[in-house]
């Protein structure tokens, strides 16, 4: 058991229980009583885990990442993605996305990648576009050939 | 039965026929893609049904919902994430069975269960339909709240070796399932003012980004430029060895009965029935501690109850009008839409059409079969060819598609987003994931269910306890609780 | 010369208009409702996109937003563009209802109001064993015995808890309000015996009239429903003015171009009187009802108006 992260997270939900708790304290009725229990519940079982943590005796290592530096490199492009998507466009986004994201990890088949961005695209348009109509988020330059 | 033969015979046309195929197989290409689901796929694809002749229409339902409920099992066995909230249950044996190099036959054995399921589930459709939809009539409040406690009884198998950490996520589910608009005040509660959250935040988008994105970070680190050959994918056919399929019966007679037990009950559904399926299995096992280790047991009842649950859904709504689940609220919509009218006179309105739709939930289980295994092994365990590098993305995007055309909501991508880093670093600090689905699942259904029960009672919480059917629910809460204790103790002394 | 003038001017202006609405509609149309798919604001809503689709000649695509009695939904709409393409399906709860109750980012003039659709009352309904057998006696027998009636509605706060309270209070009734997660709940429980009156919409419970397990016998409407005989409308029981009724409508965002509303609104005239659409809604014991334009945006307000006196008189309000 890794102590510091048991710790840590113990006094996460801790701290998580008794905001919930702290809030229901406004509503009215068995409607309210029902989340502080379970704010109350969930402070005492994060501190259970934390207080646990400070007495064990062994201290066994966990690392969090198997490979820190790629879990980095990849939760930033996934957030840019997210934060692009709308943007951007579904689309445009998305091919960003899919030219990116390998070479960032170290994928080094420039045509391999191309073509399984094309295709994959392809299908995704074909399935939700063509097909099924649904709305996504909007291209940017899609505004911009109306406007010309 | 007469009209069965008549139903049989307008199924047996070009039409239902080659809907039914390319539907099943379809469903199972959208059960085995992270991020798109069968109720999503159902709502989009029915509007394209309503110009369609009726049995078409419901072959096309019939082959997406069976085939959607396998092909969950497949990236829940290659990838451990679940296709759909109902194949949670199929990752905890599925995917070590993968680990180990028993991919193939992990499939092939959700395949078959997955049939099985089906196919009892739609037997029971067809021959006691009307009979189990008065039964459900008598779940009031009160035992629907036992309903709720039953599942949260099997959070025990899911724990993992930690019990506190278990039961803190369940908490935490129960929690994140308070969000929203309490139903029966009208109060918001931690909704921090915002409008979107008065639903609640939405349990497939929660579910998507807290399953999903673990394993595609893990993908990254893992860093594969090059992907599994063919030698390595060790996808040849294994066959059953002989007795292997028998051994396997009690599992899957138990999970249809609680398969079709949980479906038959309005709002209760494939999600639980996994699990109390998985839990059942585990209690009956001789050999409990070697589920979750890749036990093809686990597999078999995770799958044949959650197909169980499927044509079960059904009986409610076709025989009383009431939908149990939104695929049962889509077909009765689509019903409506072709100019019938749901509840008890609907069978005698249009046999055919009614009785057809059962002959199809039947047939496309069957289908599981011949489409399922071969879709499996041939199309999608090819995936784990592609370098895991460019898996990754792929997967991204598909979550990002399947959790925007939901509700169109920009904002759902960040629960997404956040759901899955913090799922991530709960994994790794051994809190599991699985209560918290199951907390926000069942957390609703027991508060809302205790509250109106006592409404009825006007605050008399001995009814909780006196109904008839209260206490028997009741006590096989308590009976499920304590009876792995019992067998630990009973074991211990053994020793 | 004057009368050329502006006869010229009126040609002009039609054939402007007529170059706006040439265009419109170009692309698929979005349609949003604010309830889950399969309800029936959902099917009567994808009915009718069905027969619009028809008549505009362009695809419409449906998009359910499930929450919050509605309100989920109707915030996300009005953030979308006034071009015509997004269009909300609604019922008058998430407009009129919700905002009593909840704290809620919009107005009625957060809306283009375009056509309502159709109308239908709710319904209180009791099993066949029910000592009473006509509106009258119902609201007698629930009079004589305070707090001993159960009844289930749609939700706390909702329309259907509304109707039934502005009529429980005109005849000063005490009945236990069970709110459940739907009708089709509410039917559940009202088949099993859980609570004792069905308060909900007509359609669902129609077929257990037919099978005489379920006698309707008040409806919320001032006048009688055809699709229900034995109950009674509220003018007939003196309670004319506490009428509720249950309807449907098509609005668009805030700032529409006129000429596409007017299409619209033509256009959805024609389908919902399509002899389709009507036997549709027959059997779902509706009743077409076209109400266009500004005359809608009367009749939001007015029950907006009224609905805020109800429910500050039953303390639901803020």
């Amino acid at each position: 058991m890794e102590k510091r992260q048991d710790l840590l997270t113990g006094l996460i939900f801790t701290g998580l229980g008794l905001a919930a708790a702290w809030m229901a304290r406004s509503y009215s009725g068995a409607g309210g009583t029902y989340p502080m229990v379970l704010g109350l519940a969930l402070a005492i079982f994060g501190g259970v885990i934390a207080l646990r943590s400070v007495r064990a005796k062994v201290n066994a290592v966990r690392p969090l990442s198997e490979a820190p530096r790629n879990l980095f490199l990849a939760t930033v492009v996934a957030t840019g993605y997210i934060a692009l998507v709308m943007p951007l466009g579904f689309f445009t986004a998305s091919v960003l996305l899919m030219l990116v994201m390998p070479v960032v990890l170290g994928f080094r088949q420039p045509v391999y990648l191309v073509l399984m961005a094309l295709v994959f695209m392809a299908l995704v348009w074909v399935v939700f576009s063509a097909v099924l109509e649904k709305p996504l988020p909007p291209e940017f330059w899609s505004t911009l050939w109306r406007e010309a | 039965m007469g009209f069965f033969v008549d139903a049989t015979t307008a199924v047996f046309a070009v039409g239902p026929l080659l809907a039914m195929f390319g539907a099943t197989l379809l469903g199972v290409l959208i059960g085995a893609l992270p991020g798109l689901n069968p109720v999503m796929a159902i709502a989009l694809l029915l509007p394209l049904t309503y110009s369609m002749e009726p049995l078409v229409a419901l072959a096309m339902v019939a082959g997406i919902y069976n085939g959607s409920m396998y092909g969950g099992a497949i990236p829940a066995i290659l990838l451990r994430i679940p296709g759909t909230p109902a194949s949670i249950a199929t990752t905890f044996d599925g995917f070590p069975m993968a680990e180990r190099g028993e991919a193939a036959k992990a499939l092939k054995v959700a395949c078959w269960s997955s049939a099985i399921g089906g196919i009892a589930s739609a037997v029971a459709l067809m021959t006691m339909g009307p009979l189990l939809a008065r039964v459900t009539l008598f779940f009031g409040p009160a035992e629907y709240f036992w309903i709720a406690m039953f599942g949260m009884a099997s959070v025990g198998v899911m724990v993992g070796s930690d019990a506190v950490k278990g039961i803190l996520a369940a908490t935490l589910g129960l929690l994140i399932g308070t969000m929203g608009i309490d139903s029966l005040s009208g109060q918001p509660r931690f909704t921090f003012g915002q409008t979107w959250l008065l639903g609640g935040p939405d349990l497939i988008v929660v579910l998507v980004g807290l399953y999903a994105l673990p394993p595609v970070l893990q993908l990254a680190e893992k860093c594969d430029l090059r992907g599994l050959s063919s030698a390595q994918l060790r996808l040849e056919s294994v066959p059953f060895a002989k007795g292997e399929l028998r051994g396997f019966v009690p599992t899957w007679l138990r999970s249809s009965f609680i398969g079709i037990g949980v479906g038959i009950l309005p709002g209760a559904g494939g999600n639980i029935a996994a699990f109390l399926s998985y839990n059942a299995a585990r209690n009956a096992s001789d050999e409990p501690e070697t589920f979750g280790k890749g036990n093809p047991q686990g597999v078999a009842a995770a799958e044949c109850g959650n197909n169980a649950d499927n044509a079960a859904s059904m009986i409610p709504a076709l025989s009383l009008g009431i939908p149990g689940n939104v695929v049962a609220a889509l077909v009765l919509s689509a019903l409506t839409i072709h100019g019938l009218q749901p509840g008890p006179q609907l069978f005698h309105q249009n046999p055919v059409l009614v009785g057809g739709f059962m002959v199809e939930m039947l047939l496309t289980s069957v289908l599981i079969l011949l489409v399922g295994g071969v879709t499996a092994t041939r199309m999608f365990a090819q995936i784990q060819r592609l370098p895991g590098v460019l898996l990754v993305p792929s997967i991204l995007v598909l979550m990002c598609v399947g959790v925007y055309v939901i509700n169109g909501r920009p904002i759902d991508l960040w629960v997404m987003l956040l759901a899955g880093l913090a799922g991530y670093v709960l994994e790794k600090v051994n809190i599991p994931l699985a209560p918290i689905i199951l907390g926000m699942i069942l957390g609703p259904m027991a508060e809302q269910s205790v509250r109106r029960a006592l409404l009825i009672s006007r605050g008399d919480p001995t009814e909780l306890l006196t109904r008839p059917l209260s206490a028997v629910l009741a006590f096989a809460t308590l009976g499920m609780i304590v009876w792995p204790m019992l067998k630990l103790l009973r074991g211990k002394r053994k020793l | 010369m004057t009368l050329k003038a502006t006869l010229f001017g009126a040609t002009a202006l039609t054939i402007l208009a007529g170059a706006a609405l040439a265009e419109y509609p170009e692309r698929a149309i979005e349609l949003t409702i604010p309830a889950g798919a399969g309800g029936g604001t959902d099917t009567s809503a994808r009915k009718l996109a069905l027969l619009l689709e028809e008549k505009l000649g362009q695809s419409i695509a449906v998009l359910n937003i499930n929450g919050g009695g509605g309100s989920v939904g109707t915030s996300q709409f009005i953030q979308s563009k006034p071009d015509g393409y997004s269009l909300f399906a609604t019922w008058n709860s998430p407009l009129t209802t919700v905002p009593q109750v909840q704290q809620v980012a919009y107005d009625i003039d957060s809306f283009t109001p375009i056509a309502s659709t159709s109308e239908t009352a709710y319904t209180l309904c009791v099993k066949q064993d029910f000592p009473a057998s006509t509106g009258e006696e119902f609201l007698a027998e629930l009079a004589a015995n305070p707090g001993k009636y159960t009844y289930g509605n749609d939700g706390i706060g909702g329309t259907m808890q509304l109707a039934a309270e502005r009529i429980f209070q005109a005849r000063d009734i005490q009945a236990v309000a069970i709110p459940f997660g739907g009708a089709g709940e509410t039917l559940q429980n009202f088949l099993g015996g859980h609570v004792d009156v069905y308060g909900g919409s007509i359609s669902p419970v129609l077929p257990y009239v037919e099978t005489k397990e379920a006698k309707c016998l008040l409806v919320t409407s001032a006048a009688d429903v055809s699709a229900l005989p034995e109950a009674s409308g509220l003018a007939a029981v003196g309670l004319g003015d506490e009428e509720t009724l249950l309807w449907r409508a098509i609005l668009g965002p805030k700032g529409m171009d006129q000429a596409i509303v007017d299409k619209l609104a033509a256009t959805i005239d024609e389908a919902v009187n399509d002899a389709s659409y009507v036997e549709f809604l027959a059997s779902k014991g509706e009743i077409p009802n076209v109400v266009k334009g500004d005359a809608l945006r009367t009749r939001l307000q007015n029950e907006y108006d009224a609905l805020a006196k109800v429910s500050k008189a039953l303390g639901l309000g803020q």
